[in-house]
């Protein structure tokens, strides 16, 4: 238990108390916004993670100030949050982590920045990732790799690394990050967090810089479930801008009912030789929780489990190819200065302006895209994910949850020479769920050698509420604590 | 014998009052770059938002060419660089158009053929580039305005049949009311696809592009097909290229080779759900889809309107609108006649539009009426009509008018007559024998010697009487 010190009369270490308790000593007035405020400030100068890429303190200071006359009205109300760069926001630079987009400034906010700033959240920067959202340990930043907090020599997992880095360290209550095959689920295993990829059409994407669009989200990191419930809360809904976001009624967190016993699917695949022996071991442990606490565990067969590594490879870097073709430096962002003629100039701007992850999964989407291969890979690929989609909402007719483990491993070494697929690896379990649209929310069960394990559970379309339910019991179970 | 083929592919702005994926004002404009949004300039985190609006207007279309309906359809990504593509690709209908296997009747010299339409399918514009020397320019005014591509199967078989074609497609647009069709703004643009073969086998084809009338589709298509017949009897090859039309030399010029077949890797929209058309939706657009030129023409034969006549009134859709609202079939013919001889000759003399006159529907009805009655003559309709036109006066007062100039006196006019028959003592004697045709000489002189001013009727019953 974190406990809290009195300075000078003034509270501190604000930030590592739990959202409830931050909100309630907000609206008891002990404590206000630029108070969180100037903690997150104070502990950002002094963090060393890279956490952030661009910073707006003088901006968050203004808005705390301005909350000061108003209601603390609702849970997220004056509590700083941090933004991955991939989603825009209005006067504060989004990068994406890329050189092609290092100064660009967006003028106008995403859809789920316009939904924060309605809740009164105050936004303190943008964090660093992967560029464009391609890789998974942060690395493949512009503007370098964000350290794990829990063990600096560890990467926090990504593409996600700064969003979780900054609540993992401490540096903000809540980050938002996106997902298009693990990239909240990863780090927020590698970090101990939890982090929801939502169903896929139940946040708007507006203001997301687009990776492979059939697959990306918008989704919650936080310490605590309830706390991540409370932000997804706030970001779901229909958006005009959107048109594949559902017309479904949004969730609120009042939909989460206690109490309830489930029945849950294990795939047999989570068994098998390519996870690692820790994390299986303590999978296993937890699913005896689970077992002991009531609920119904199964063990079903999803064959098409196990081509979610070349599904995702295909799907989501055909779409990549596509999306990043209009960074080509005629309308915003990095531009060639010599150049003979326009393909010059685009192939230029292009080869300068991406970093070598983003150039390999460009050719490689391009190149199954062609007309010579798009009914081989791409075409197939389509069939697969149906199957695949079709296997899994079939096991939702008979199960509540699918659980497995959230990473293949614990965390990786920063600065290792390694190949791609090891990477891609990490995203086994996750990808399925973001190829069949399901929401999975990753959640700490255990640590090994202190790193922490994270467990995976998936849910029917549009049901987070379940989620969130089985989430929060197994959060009390597994850190024993009745607090929530 | 080197036959041609041609097939046509004709690029139609739709009239919508929004972009096809953005809310920006979809209008022509002289200022560069002010009808944009953040979606047309491709600004990262935008997506496209479909415009409904502009999918009914091409169903119309579709529908109005005869074509079946894709009622499960998507939008396909068409990706490839170039300066006026602001994402990097167009999002255009690849495998589900929302028409297909449709057809247009078109008349030519060796009687009726039906041009069959492979497909029509929704898609956005480009941006506008304007090279300048070095520089080059971009306005997105035009970037992401909805268009239809309306493509034929290669049935053409020369330059008059596409020039009856494209007349025939924009006459359709024109009245589906779904474009301004206006090739010289751009909003109607055609490519010819032009081969020549001896055999069945079709010949290297040339795709002549942009160019801006139908009469230079004409001459541009017969200047290919003799350039390439030209290459080939003096033994060279046809090569695949793009040419443009040159108007000044009357001729097509290249634009570029085409070399390897471009790769467009085209895969489906996923930033837009699937759409679907429910029967119910076609049979609301087929109710309110206006009567075809096809369908008028053929009514108008029906009532015995001669052709010149039936070809200035469908030129014209607000005059046929004006012609329907009024149209009824016992007064049809001079109804018609007074349109084409009084109206469109006063319209294109001053250089009008029906709207722009003071003409109203009603009052051409009670007119026509009048002289259908046999109340005034030709010329007396004709004065009105101008009077009508210029807002000078009401119908009735116009009427009372020439009622009161008439020469309607039976002794005056009994004066006339003898006067006209005193003079014409042979024309009298021939029509004792029986030359009933000088009837017609001796009212004509009436009617010159009164100004027309004089009942038709009344005048013949006096002549007969004082000839009998």
């Amino acid at each position: 238990m974190v406990i809290m010190c009195l300075e000078g009369g003034k509270m501190t270490n604000l930030l590592d108390l739990e959202l409830i308790k931050i909100h309630e000593l907000l609206k008891e007035g002990k404590i206000k916004p630029i108070d969180l405020v100037e903690e997150c400030a104070q502990r950002i100068a002094a963090s060393d993670l890279n956490a952030f890429i661009n910073l707006d303190f003088e901006g968050a200071r203004a808005q705390a100030r301005a909350l000061e006359n108003k209601k603390v009205d609702n849970i997220l109300f004056g509590i700083p949050i941090a933004i991955k760069d991939n989603i825009v926001t209005k006067g504060l630079a989004t990068t994406c982590a890329s050189k092609v987009l290092a100064d660009y400034v967006s003028p106008f906010d995403a859809k789920v920045i316009e939904k924060l700033k309605e809740k009164n959240m105050i936004i303190v920067g943008k964090t660093n990732m992967d560029e464009f959202a391609m890789g998974g340990t942060g690395e493949t930043s512009y503007f370098g790799p964000t350290k794990n907090p829990l063990n600096k020599a560890m990467s926090p997992g990504g593409s996600s690394s700064g969003s979780a880095a900054a609540v993992a360290g401490g540096l903000v209550p809540l980050a938002l990050g996106s997902d298009t095959g693990g990239s909240i689920r990863e780090p927020a295993a590698f970090c101990g967090l939890v982090g929801l990829n939502p169903t896929y059409g139940r946040v708007s994407r507006y203001g997301l810089i687009a990776f492979g669009s059939s697959l990306d989200q918008i989704g919650p990191l936080s310490r605590r479930v309830i706390e991540n419930a409370h932000l997804f809360a706030a970001i779901n809904g229909e958006c005009q801008n959107d048109t594949t976001t559902a017309s479904e009624k949004p969730f609120v967190v009042s939909d989460i009912e206690n109490g309830k016993k489930y029945r849950i699917a294990v795939p047999n695949f989570c068994l098998t030789k390519v996870i690692n022996a820790d994390v299986v071991s303590v999978f296993l442990a937890c699913l005896d929780k689970i077992k002991a606490a009531g609920h119904q565990v199964d063990f079903v067969e999803l064959p098409y489990m196990k081509y979610a590594i070349p599904l995702y490879q295909v799907i989501a870097l055909a779409e990549a190819s596509s999306n990043l073709a209009r960074f080509d430096g005629i309308k915003y962002g990095y531009q060639a200065s010599q150049y003979d003629n326009y393909d010059d100039y685009v192939t230029k701007t292009r080869t300068i302006g991406f970093g070598t992850e983003v150039k390999r999964r460009i050719m490689v989407g391009t190149y199954l895209l062609s007309s010579e291969n798009v009914d081989v890979y791409y075409k197939k690929a389509l069939q697969v994910r149906r199957e695949l989609s079709d296997e899994i909402r079939l096991a939702f007719q008979q199960y509540d949850l699918i659980v497995t483990p959230a990473t293949v491993s614990t965390s990786l070494i920063l600065g290792k020479d390694r190949n791609p697929n090891e990477i891609f690896l990490q995203d086994l379990l996750a990808i399925p769920f973001s190829m069949s649209g399901h929401p999975s929310l990753v959640m700490p069960v255990d640590k090994v050698d202190n790193n922490p394990i994270g467990l995976q559970i998936a849910g029917r379309y549009y049901d987070e509420k379940t989620i969130y339910a089985f989430a929060l019991e197994l959060e009390k179970n597994v850190r024993g604590d009745e607090s929530v | 014998m080197y036959k041609p083929t041609i097939g046509m592919e004709i690029h139609v702005e739709l009239k919508t009052a929004g972009k096809m994926f953005s809310p920006a004002p979809n209008e022509f404009s002289d200022k560069p770059n002010i009808n944009v949004s953040f979606i047309d300039v491709a600004l990262p985190g935008t997506l496209p938002k479909l415009n409904y609006q502009a999918v009914e207007l091409a169903l119309k279309a579709a529908l109005a060419f005869n074509c079946k309906i894709n009622q499960k359809m998507h939008f396909d990504r068409k990706s490839y660089f170039y300066l006026d593509l602001p994402k990097g690709y167009q999002i255009t209908q690849y495998t589900t158009p929302i028409g297909y296997d449709g057809y247009v009747m078109i008349e030519t010299d060796e009687g009726e053929k039906k041009i069959a339409i492979e497909r029509i399918h929704i898609e956005e514009d480009t941006c506008k580039s304007i090279h300048e020397e070095e520089k080059t320019y971009l306005d997105y005014n035009r970037a992401g305005i909805p268009l239809i591509e309306i493509v034929t199967k290669p049935v053409i078989k020369n330059a008059q049949e596409a020039m009856a074609y494209l007349t025939k497609v924009r006459e359709i647009l024109r009245y589906l009311d779904v474009s301004d069709v206006k090739m010289e703004e751009g909003s109607m643009r055609c490519e010819a696809n032009v081969s020549v073969s001896k055999t069945k086998k079709l010949g290297e084809k040339v795709e002549i592009k942009n160019v801006g009338s139908i009469s230079y589709v004409g001459v541009a298509i017969d200047y290919e097909i003799n350039r390439q017949i030209d290459i080939l009897t003096s033994g060279g090859i046809v090569k695949p290229q793009t040419r443009r039309y040159v108007e000044n030399k009357k001729a097509t010029e290249l634009l570029r080779e085409k070399e390897a077949q471009n790769d467009y890797r085209y895969f489906p929209e996923p930033d837009l759900a699937l759409i679907e058309i429910s029967d119910d939706k076609i049979a609301k657009i087929q109710n309110i889809m206006p009567q075809l030129p096809d369908q008028l023409r053929q009514k108008y034969r029906e009532v015995g309107i001669n052709e010149p006549t039936i070809k200035a009134l469908l030129s014209s859709k607000d005059l046929v609108l004006f012609f329907e609202e009024i149209y009824e079939e016992k007064t049809a013919l001079v109804a018609a006649k007074y349109l084409i001889s009084g109206v469109l000759k006063y319209l294109n003399k001053h250089n009008l539009c029906l709207s722009e006159t003071r003409l109203g529907a009603d009052d051409y009805k009670a007119l026509i009426n009048y002289k259908v009655a046999g109340e005034l003559n030709d010329q007396q309709v004709q004065e009105v009509l101008i009077a009508l036109l210029e807002g000078k006066g009401s119908l009735d007062e116009n009427i009372a008018q020439i009622k009161d100039s008439n020469v309607d006196d039976e002794a005056e006019i009994l004066e006339i007559i003898d006067e006209i028959l005193a003079v014409n003592q042979e024309q009298v004697a021939a029509y004792k024998k029986g030359n009933d045709r000088m009837l017609k000489y001796f009212m004509g002189q009436i009617m010159q010697k009164t100004k027309g001013k004089v009942n038709p009727q009344k005048a013949q019953k006096l002549l007969l009487s004082r000839l009998s």
